[in-house]
């Protein structure tokens, strides 16, 4: 793809070599992102792009990490990092070849059967092969993520790191479970999950014309599951016999029953393989509830899982059961259903809303082996809530991602999914993942669950504006800037997003300072202090003046452990002096003075004391009034018998002496 | 009042009347001039009756001593009622003794209230100097005026 004149260079650059030039957009080329073109500053490259990262919307961590070495045939990432937009705001990038011509949807036409076993399917199956052996999924093949340099050369797969997965997958390019889900929850997935979308992508370039054009995401997965996804895409479109023999293989309904891409790197061995598949049972007549019509089992767990209440009431009526068994001739699933529908005490939650959902998602399960975990009419697959929490926000999505949360609903999906998934390993996730939500103070609850399960997610705290604040490091420069603007009588530079964030993405040597995070008063704003000294120690040792007068701005609260007025304003000088300074570990080590502070507790014990001796002694001068009286009248009394004795005594003295 | 004490009263009693008898019976003269000079001592007697009568034994004390002067005379010279009465018709004689016995009285009503004044100030102004220590000391640790 011919890339625009270079304009002035930027100053950030990502991965320590690479500047992005928002000046000069690439179109198309970010499979659905923005992308702009990169100059590699070290190597002198210019056929790079950068394409930026959605706040809402992750990278893929896990991928990231397992690409750091470069995979032929897919468009690998080479870096990734934050630097700013056009308008100066932060943002995100990952960096990557740019795609090496135009999109396979710039030029829609049908392709030969040759042009697509050489040049599409050989050289993408390979590249998922090199995929696969990373442990790695692409889910972004659809013909606006493959590129090709020139006709007769081989695709390219387009960029798949900088969104969750199948994020920007159309519901044709994904198996029907899968775009049932919320767009932003669909997981990982598996590689069979690739081969569905390339399949998709062959059938597509061999009509020459999307299939299923024109209708909706749900008329899409409600036509794939009624009549089996290749019956549904092809419809009557005619294709070359190789080309339907193996996307019949790759589009089967089962993952499992789907070749990998080993296997069709060498079509001719693709095309001979052929699993026996039990087509669906089809019903004598629909069942109709909520709307919709359920021709078979597996629309109907489909109609189920979107309309929930609806589909219960159906059940419980024993309206299913009669269609199951008399028209759909089902006798074993209704018994499965009928069990499902009598759980043990204690296998579903108390609360009734809770209950609900969760016995429906255990019927959708029995019903539909494949289907993925479906709560509230909310599905997803279990890797992608994390996802899903991110892209939530305040939708009304977020109450049934933190109910599938709380009712552990991951781990009873697993249980009822053992032989298709790690079980143990998911229930165990399911817990912490319930552990974190349940967490006490900042740094828990949703925020927490945001954070930990997606490590590239920036901090969505609005003190930090449109900073982009993905990593740790980061987060002081952040609040230095912050400082500056926000209201510091109003605002500690601590909210929830923030202690989340921390806690999510730091070790765990911190807890105790994140844990104290969640007390009232002067602790939390000891521990706020605490917390941001680490940090500064750790991870940012340049001075943090700003934020640091920010810190210290209610400093009677971190100082209300000091109780003598003479040492609290040294103190109060000193603690200023070091703000200025921006050194926020030695504002710790002053208010830890352990000399000092014990000296001060001494001697307010010892004040104490002496308050109290000053307390008694002037209530004892109150009380003892009538014992200075009567005392007062006792001694008078015998002064006056005393001047009269002294009289009696001169006057016998004068008699005497004559 | 127990029996005991009672008892004891009432024979002291019985003992100063036979002592005051005797003295009437052997020294009328004597007794004469003491009956008349200490009569607001006896008025005093009825009047008082706080215990240890304190206003009695200042009225008493206070008038013996103006007795001595008077009782000296007599004992000097004629020893009889004539001359008792003779001196206690001097100019002066029972007004000196009547004057010092109301003295006796008054320094027995006024030395108390004195006293409690004295008293009073003093603990007040113990009282200004203990504000004046608390004050400073809650200044310097102004986290004691919550405990």
């Amino acid at each position: 793809m011919a890339l625009p004149a270079p304009q002035a260079a930027t100053v950030t650059l990502i991965g320590g070599q690479y500047s992005v030039d928002t000046a000069r957009p690439l179109a198309n080329a970010g499979g659905g992102l923005p992308a702009f073109a990169v100059t590699d500053r070290r190597a002198g490259r210019s056929d790079l792009m950068a394409v930026q990262v959605e706040r809402r919307s992750p990278p893929r961590a896990q991928a990231l990490q397992a690409l750091a070495e470069p995979v032929e045939g897919i468009l690998s990432p080479l870096a990734y990092g934050p630097a700013p937009d056009a308008a100066g705001n932060g943002a995100y990038y990952i960096v990557a070849p740019a795609p090496p011509g135009p999109a396979l949807d710039a030029r829609p036409r049908a392709w030969s059967e040759s042009e697509l076993l050489e040049h599409v399917l050989r050289p993408a199956a390979r590249a998922l092969e090199r995929l696969a052996s990373r442990g790695v999924t692409h889910r972004a093949i659809r013909p606006n993520n493959v590129f090709q340099a020139a006709p007769g050369q081989p695709v390219v797969l387009g960029m798949a790191w900088a969104a969750p997965p199948a994020l920007h997958q159309p519901a044709i390019s994904e198996p029907p479970y899968v775009a049932m889900c919320v767009p932003a929850g669909r997981g990982n997935g598996t590689i069979s999950d690739d081969v569905y979308a390339l399949g998709v992508l062959l059938l597509t370039l061999a009509l020459g014309r999307s299939a299923l054009a024109g209708l909706d995401d749900e008329a899409v997965v409600r036509r794939k599951l009624d009549q089996g996804c290749f019956a549904a895409l092809v419809g009557n479109g005619r294709l070359p016999p190789v080309i339907a023999d193996l996307a019949r293989g790759m589009l089967a309904d089962d993952p499992e029953h789907r070749p990998l891409p080993a296997l069709l790197t060498e079509p001719s061995a693709a095309r001979a393989r052929r699993v026996a598949s039990r087509p669906s049972r089809r019903a004598s007549r629909p069942l109709q509830f909520a709307g919709r019509q359920a021709w078979n089992a597996r629309s109907f767990a489909h109609a189920l899982a979107l309309a929930p209440d609806a589909g219960l009431q159906a059940l419980r009526s024993g309206v299913v059961d009669a269609w199951l068994r008399r028209d759909l001739g089902d006798v074993g699933l209704a018994l499965r259903v009928e069990e499902m529908m009598r759980p043990r005490p204690g296998d579903i939650p108390r609360d009734s809303t809770s209950g609900d959902a969760f016995q429906a998602m255990t019927v959708v399960a029995a019903i539909d082996p494949l289907a993925p975990l479906c709560w509230r009419s909310v599905a997803l697959w279990p890797s992608g809530i994390g996802p899903a929490l991110a892209a939530g926000g305040n939708s009304p999505g977020l109450d049934q991602l933190t109910e599938i949360v709380t009712a552990e609903a991951i781990g009873s999906w697993a249980s009822l999914h053992a032989d298709r998934c790690d079980a143990p390993t998911l229930r165990s996730e399911a817990r912490q993942h319930r552990v974190w939500f349940a967490t006490r103070g900042p740094s828990g609850g949703v925020e927490r669950l945001l954070y930990a399960l997606n490590p590239l997610l920036p901090c969505a705290s609005p003190l930090l504006g449109r900073s982009w604040v993905a990593r740790l490091p980061d987060l002081l420069p952040a609040l230095e800037r912050a400082a500056t603007t926000v209201d510091q009588a109003t605002n500690r530079p601590i909210d929830r997003h923030i202690a989340a964030f921390v806690a999510a993405r730091s070790e765990r040597r911190m807890e105790a300072e994140i844990a104290a995070l969640g007390r009232s008063g002067e602790d939390a704003a000891d521990a706020e202090l605490r917390l941001l000294a680490t940090l500064q120690m750790r991870l940012h040792p340049a001075p943090l003046p700003a934020l640091a007068k920010w810190t210290t701005t209610r400093f009677d609260e971190l100082l209300v452990g000091w109780r003598s007025r003479a040492r609290r304003e040294r103190v109060t000088v000193r603690l200023k002096e070091l703000a200025e300074a921006g050194q926020l570990p030695a504002i710790v080590l002053l208010l830890q003075d352990a000399t000092e502070r014990s000296a001060d507790r001494q001697e307010a014990n010892a004040a104490a004391i002496e308050l109290a001796r000053l307390d008694g002694e002037l209530a004892a001068l109150v009380n003892n009034a009538p014992e200075r009286a009567a005392l007062a009248r006792r001694w008078g009394q015998e002064l006056a018998a005393g001047i009269g004795l002294l009289g009696v005594v001169a006057a016998l003295l004068a008699a005497a002496l004559g | 009042m127990s029996q005991g004490v009672r008892e004891r009263g009432s024979s002291l009693i019985w003992v100063q009347g036979l002592v005051c008898g005797a003295l009437v019976a052997v020294a009328t003269p004597l007794a004469l001039m003491l009956a008349v000079l200490l009569a607001p001592a006896a008025a005093a007697a009825l009047f008082d009756h706080q215990p240890g009568r304190p206003s009695v034994r200042a009225v008493l004390l206070c008038g013996i001593s103006a007795c001595v002067g008077p009782l000296r005379r007599l004992w000097l010279g004629e020893h009889t009622i004539a001359a008792s009465l003779g001196i206690l018709g001097g100019p002066g004689v029972i007004a000196l003794a009547w004057s010092a016995a109301a003295g006796g009285w008054i320094l027995a009503e006024l030395a108390p209230l004195g006293l409690s004044l004295v008293l009073e100030a003093a603990s007040r102004a113990q009282a200004v100097r203990l504000r004046a220590r608390r004050e400073r000391l809650l200044e310097e640790w102004p986290g004691l005026k919550g405990e």
